[in-house]
C-alpha cells in the first residue's frame, strides 16, 4: 500500500478516473453480452392473438361443457403419438354455422375470417431423445388433463415470445417444472393408489433412444 | 512508461480480449450457417472405402438357436435378433449405406479412415456384415459406470446416449469392436447429416452402436399398444433398416420366441454359427449357415 501511495496511484482525481475505466471495462462485457449473446429460443409458440382482428381461445368454451373430446380438435390425442392442433379448417367445422339464436358476433366473425389456414403452431417441448407416444397413454386410461393439468384458460397471446406463464394447453406438462420425476411416479406405480394406473414400464429404452 | 500508463493500457488491453472473447456471439450465426455439411455422395464413397479396406473374416462357431434370456425381469415373449444368411449375402455394402442412413452415422475423419476405422455400425468381415451381437450377457453393460448401456427385457443392447459420460470402458470390452466412439463432434467438425429426425444425433465423447433400430422398435410398439390395448405385442411387422435394405434378402430380423417370426422360420432349419468371442454370451445375432 505504501508503494503505490508514494507513486500517488491513489491520490487526487486518480482514484476516479481508474474507478471510471474499470467501469468501462465491465460495461463494455456486459454490453458485449446483452446485444450479441444468443438468447434462450423460443420453444413453444401458440397463435398470434395480439392483433385487433383476434380473439383469445379459450378451452373452457369448447371443451366438454359443448360435448367436445380434445381429440375432436386435437387429432390423434387419444390414438396416435402426436396430438395435433387444428387447422382453421376444423374450426369451420362448426363455426360456419351460427353457434346460438342470437345474431353473430361481429367480432367473432371478423376474427374467423382473418385468421390465417393454420393458426396455432406447437413444437414439442419434449428432448430428442424421448419418446411420448400420446395414443399408449390414452390406452391405458389416462386422462388428458392428468397431464395437461391447466387446460381450460386462454391459449397465449404472446407468440413467439418464449414457454408462455400459466398459459394452458401450451404449458403441456406443467411447463418449465415437468421433469422425468414426473412420468415416473406413475410408471413406477405411486400413483396406483390415487389415480388407478398400472404400473409401467421403467426400463430406459421404453421412452429414451 | 509511469504505472498510470501501464494500467490505463492494461486496462484497455483486457477490454478488448473481452470483446474478442464474445466474437463467437458476432459472428456466430454466420460462421454457423456457413458450416460445411457432408453430401450423400460423401456417404457413399466411405461405404465403398470401407469395402475395400474390410476386415478380415471372424472364426465362426456353431450355437443353438437363441431363447428367452436368463436375466431377472426379461420377457417371455420377445426377444429381437437377426440372422445373417452366410450363402445368401454377396457383400454388396447395401446394409451399412441403409444403417447409416437410418441412424444418421456421421462420416469418419480422414485420418481414421485412411486407418480403415469407420462409424459404420455395420462393418464388413471377410465378405459378410458383422455387427453388435446384442450379447444376452452383454460383457460392455457390465463395466458402463453410469448404466448407459443396458438391456431391455426385449433382448436389444441398447445405449442411452445422454447418460453415456464416453469412459470407453464398454469399448475395450467388447470382443467384436462393435462400438464406436465420438472422438470429435460430429456436428461441429461438419462429417454429420441427419438423415432421419427419429434418431437423435450424438455428440462428442458419447459411444454408439447398432441399436437393432430400437427406434422402429419403440414406434411399432407404442402404436399396437395403444391400437390394441390388452394384447401382447410381438414385434411382427417389424424390421431393420439393414434388413429392408439388403436386396438378397440376407438379413433377417424378428423375435427368436415367436414361432411365426420369419427369423424363426428361416433359421429352424439352418445351423447357425457365431463369432468365436462372442459364442459363450448368448448372441442375438447369428450367421445362418447350410442346411441341417
Amino acid at each position: 500500500m505504501s508503494l503505490l501511495k508514494r507513486q500517488g496511484a491513489f491520490s487526487g482525481v486518480t482514484p476516479f478516473k481508474w474507478a471510471g475505466l474499470v467501469f468501462a471495462v465491465v460495461f463494455a462485457f456486459f454490453l458485449a453480452d446483452f446485444l450479441f449473446c444468443q438468447k434462450a429460443a423460443p420453444v413453444r409458440v401458440g397463435a398470434d392473438t395480439s392483433g385487433p382482428n383476434t380473439i383469445a381461445f379459450l378451452h373452457a368454451l369448447h371443451g366438454e361443457n359443448i360435448g367436445l373430446d380434445c381429440s375432436h380438435c386435437h387429432t390423434g390425442a387419444t390414438s396416435g403419438a402426436k396430438a395435433y392442433l387444428p387447422a382453421k379448417a376444423d374450426c369451420m367445422d362448426c363455426h360456419r354455422l351460427p353457434l346460438t339464436e342470437n345474431p353473430g358476433i361481429e367480432k367473432l366473425d371478423s376474427a374467423l375470417a382473418a385468421a390465417p389456414a393454420y393458426p396455432w403452431k406447437h413444437e414439442s417441448a419434449l428432448p430428442e431423445h424421448v419418446v411420448f407416444h400420446h395414443g399408449v397413454h390414452a390406452a391405458a386410461g389416462v386422462q388428458c388433463a392428468d397431464c395437461h393439468r391447466s387446460a381450460g384458460t386462454a391459449v397465449p397471446a404472446n407468440a413467439g415470445r418464449g414457454p408462455a406463464k400459466n398459459n394452458s394447453m401450451a404449458d403441456v406438462y406443467g411447463g418449465d417444472n415437468f421433469t422425468m420425476q414426473s412420468c415416473l411416479a406413475c410408471h413406477r406405480g405411486e400413483t396406483a393408489s390415487s389415480k388407478n394406473f398400472k404400473r409401467a414400464a421403467t426400463y430406459c429404452a421404453a421412452c429414451h433412444r | 512508461m509511469d504505472r498510470r500508463e501501464f494500467l490505463k493500457l492494461f486496462s484497455v488491453t483486457v477490454a478488448g480480449f473481452a470483446l474478442f472473447g464474445c466474437r463467437e456471439g458476432v459472428f456466430g450465426p454466420s460462421v454457423k450457417a456457413a458450416k460445411k455439411t457432408p453430401a450423400f455422395a460423401d456417404f457413399e464413397n466411405e461405404v465403398r472405402l470401407a469395402l475395400s479396406k474390410m476386415k478380415p473374416a471372424m472364426e465362426l462357431v456353431r450355437i443353438p438357436m437363441p431363447s428367452a434370456l436368463k436375466t431377472p425381469g426379461a420377457s417371455t415373449e420377445n426377444r429381437f435378433g437377426m440372422a445373417i444368411d452366410l450363402d445368401a449375402c454377396d457383400g454388396c455394402g447395401k446394409c451399412v449405406l441403409a444403417c447409416i442412413q437410418e441412424n444418421n452415422i456421421p462420416l469418419s475423419g480422414r485420418a481414421q479412415a485412411a486407418r480403415g476405422q469407420f462409424m459404420h455400425w455395420i462393418e464388413m468381415c471377410g465378405g459378410v456384415p458383422a455387427m453388435c451381437f446384442h450379447c444376452g450377457d452383454a460383457p460392455c453393460e457390465k463395466v458402463c459406470p453410469t448404466g448407459a448401456a443396458n438391456h431391455t427385457p426385449d433382448g436389444v443392447s441398447a445405449m442411452m446416449y445422454k447418460r453415456c459420460t464416453g469412459s470407453r470402458f464398454c469399448g475395450a470390452n467388447c470382443p467384436v469392436g462393435a462400438r464406436k466412439f465420438n472422438f470429435e463432434d460430429p456436428v461441429d467438425s461438419g462429417r454429420s447429416l441427419q438423415f432421419n429426425s427419429d434418431v437423435p444425433v450424438r455428440t462428442k465423447g458419447v459411444m454408439e452402436k447398432c441399436s437393432l433400430c430400437l427406434q422402429r422398435l419403440q414406434d411399432d410398439r407404442h402404436d399396437f399398444k395403444a391400437l390394441h390395448p390388452g394384447e401382447h405385442w410381438r414385434g411382427r411387422g417389424v424390421t431393420t433398416a439393414c434388413a429392408a435394405a439388403c436386396p438378397k434378402n440376407a438379413i433377417i430380423f424378428g423375435n427368436w420366441l415367436d414361432e411365426k417370426s420369419l427369423l424363426v422360420l428361416a433359421a429352424k432349419d439352418r445351423v447357425l454359427y457365431a463369432p468365436k468371442a462372442v459364442a459363450s454370451l448368448d448372441p442375438s445375432i447369428v450367421y445362418m449357415g447350410e442346411r441341417r
